[in-house]
């Protein structure tokens, strides 16, 4: 909200902030708590994630196209209820079967790559800590969903993330292995014959491979919806590094949709954050 | 320009990047770092492989029979005119002691291996028959194949389709000169009088309307190899 000249006013008037706030003569004092939230490994490895998912999963929905279906010559299929039905060219990636596998192959390293260098980081440097499940999580999770849905008045209290974050993140890379695993099992079903047949055989390891793709793309639409809806704030922290506890969902008792500005609220004091 | 209307053209240009990026083959200077990709991945493909390595198909299991597709590039299924061409002989040539010309007779008297296997389509479905046939490595032992025969190429009749494969993947025990599909002779629609036939590698790798193996120190590409399909096509 920034008014002709150049003044800015405060969210809220008198809700904790200065009502009228002149940015260039009387700069915000800089909160002593604007924290360091994410290493840079962590931040690189998120956008190469970006791409790499991308790109695997555009790829893979063109190989899709080819045959898109999983039923073996001459059989049917019990358990997907689109046989036949091709992806929209749209939400594909690669141009034509060979293009689309030559990408696909190659993006395949580049995200088994990545998700070596996170997990072996943030075992390393004990992010871990972050992530792992604790005995609490299921009762936080019902406590976060009933806040969400105004059956619970205030947000509950929450660490750097909340249990539902907290779940979504931790299964993020397991699906993202078990990809990886029908992933090489579809590539090479008489080589790694063993691991093929252990995952049920291979028109069974291409609906896995598939499903598993289905879930990646549940949990990553959820996840970028949910920051723009409740924590646009996590999207700087995840470029720059920085976090202002003072902005957290928490502090803004933020449900999806609902949530006030943080306070001061000005594009002066977010310069001089940035500082 | 403002932080707002910064972020607002930033994600503009991210979506439209993007969005004209739908259903493409991506840019032009990914080409060769795709190559570079698909060269690194031959080498590990060559390490997993053994050739002690099976398909197994249980032997009670539904077989494809007519579900099997049929598929050649000429405009009509391929078929070996006599009265044109002679009689139909398989030449097995190139880096070999002793070079062989075999009629389907002459075929049909080696020793045979009948076998049921899946069938790996390039495209993602599979199917499974049951083929008879000579191994590769048989030939290749009647041939007396040199240590200079590091690959083989597969030619055909069916216009100038033919693909080169690794002699590892060649000599697997599982990789058939078929004629026979199916308990019957093989039909016209999936490659008589003989072929190629191997779980090791890729449907389109599995040269139909066989003529050629001829075994050399270099590799001859293939016709789907040259046209952006992975040369190995391993499985």
């Amino acid at each position: 909200m920034t008014s002709p000249t150049g003044q800015t006013l405060g969210a809220d008037a008198g809700a904790g902030g200065p009502a009228l706030h002149d940015g260039a003569a009387h700069p915000p004092a800089r909160p002593v708590s604007r924290q360091h939230r994410h290493h840079w490994v962590i931040r690189v490895t998120h956008w190469l994630n970006v791409v790499a998912l991308g790109l695997m999963i555009t790829s893979g929905l063109r190989i899709f196209n080819a045959y898109p279906a999983f039923a073996r010559k001459g059989e049917s299929f019990c358990c997907y209820p689109f046989e036949g039905t091709p992806i929209p060219a749209w939400l594909t990636f690669g141009g034509w079967l060979a293009g689309a596998r030559n990408w696909h192959f190659a993006a395949m390293w580049l995200l088994f790559a990545n998700g070596i260098v996170y997990l072996s980081f943030i075992y390393l440097h004990g992010e871990w800590r972050d992530l792992v499940p604790r005995r609490g999580d299921p009762r936080d999770m019902w406590e976060m969903i009933k806040f969400y849905t105004f059956a619970r008045r205030d947000h509950p209290h929450q660490g750097k993330h909340n249990a539902l974050q907290k779940a979504t993140y931790f299964s993020m890379p397991i699906f993202g292995a078990l990809a990886v695993l029908t992933g090489l099992a579809i590539w090479k079903p008489v080589q790694l014959a063993p691991l093929t047949n252990a995952l049920g055989g291979y028109v069974w390891v291409r609906y896995w491979h598939f499903l598993v793709m289905v879930v990646l793309v549940l949990l990553s639409v959820a996840h970028v919806v949910m920051v723009f809806a409740v924590d646009p704030y996590s999207l700087r922290s995840m470029i720059t590094g920085g976090y202002n506890p003072a902005e957290s969902p928490e502090a803004r008792n933020a449900r999806p949709f609902f949530w006030r500005r943080s306070e001061p609220l000005t594009l002066d004091s977010d310069r001089a954050l940035d500082r | 320009m403002n932080r707002r209307r910064f972020m607002t053209l930033g994600s503009a240009s991210i979506a439209g990047t993007l969005l004209g990026a739908c259903d493409s083959v991506g840019p032009k200077r990914a080409a060769s770092l795709l190559r570079y990709a698909e060269r690194r991945n031959e080498q590990v493909e060559r390490w997993l492989f053994r050739s002690g390595s099976r398909n197994r198909v249980d032997a009670g299991a539904r077989l494809s029979g007519r579900a099997f597709p049929r598929y050649f590039i000429s405009e009509r299924i391929p078929m070996w005119n006599e009265s044109e061409r002679g009689v139909w002989r398989l030449e097995v040539s190139g880096a070999v002691q002793r070079p062989l010309s075999l009629s389907l007779d002459d075929l049909l008297k080696m020793r045979s291996v009948t076998q049921r296997v899946d069938h790996f389509c390039v495209e993602g479905w599979t199917a499974r028959a049951e083929w008879t046939g000579v191994r590769v490595s048989e030939l290749a032992r009647a041939a007396g194949a040199t240590s200079d025969a590091q690959y083989v190429d597969f030619q055909s009749f069916d216009s100038d389709y033919h693909e080169s494969w690794d002699i590892d993947s060649a000599l697997h025990p599982q990789t058939l000169v078929a004629y026979g599909m199916d308990r019957a002779m093989l039909g016209a629609g999936h490659g008589a009088p003989a072929r190629v036939h191997s779980p090791v590698k890729l449907g389109y790798k599995n040269t139909k309307y066989l003529t050629r193996v001829i075994f050399m120190p270099g590799r001859a590409g293939g016709y789907w190899s040259d046209r952006g399909y992975e040369w190995y096509g391993g499985v």
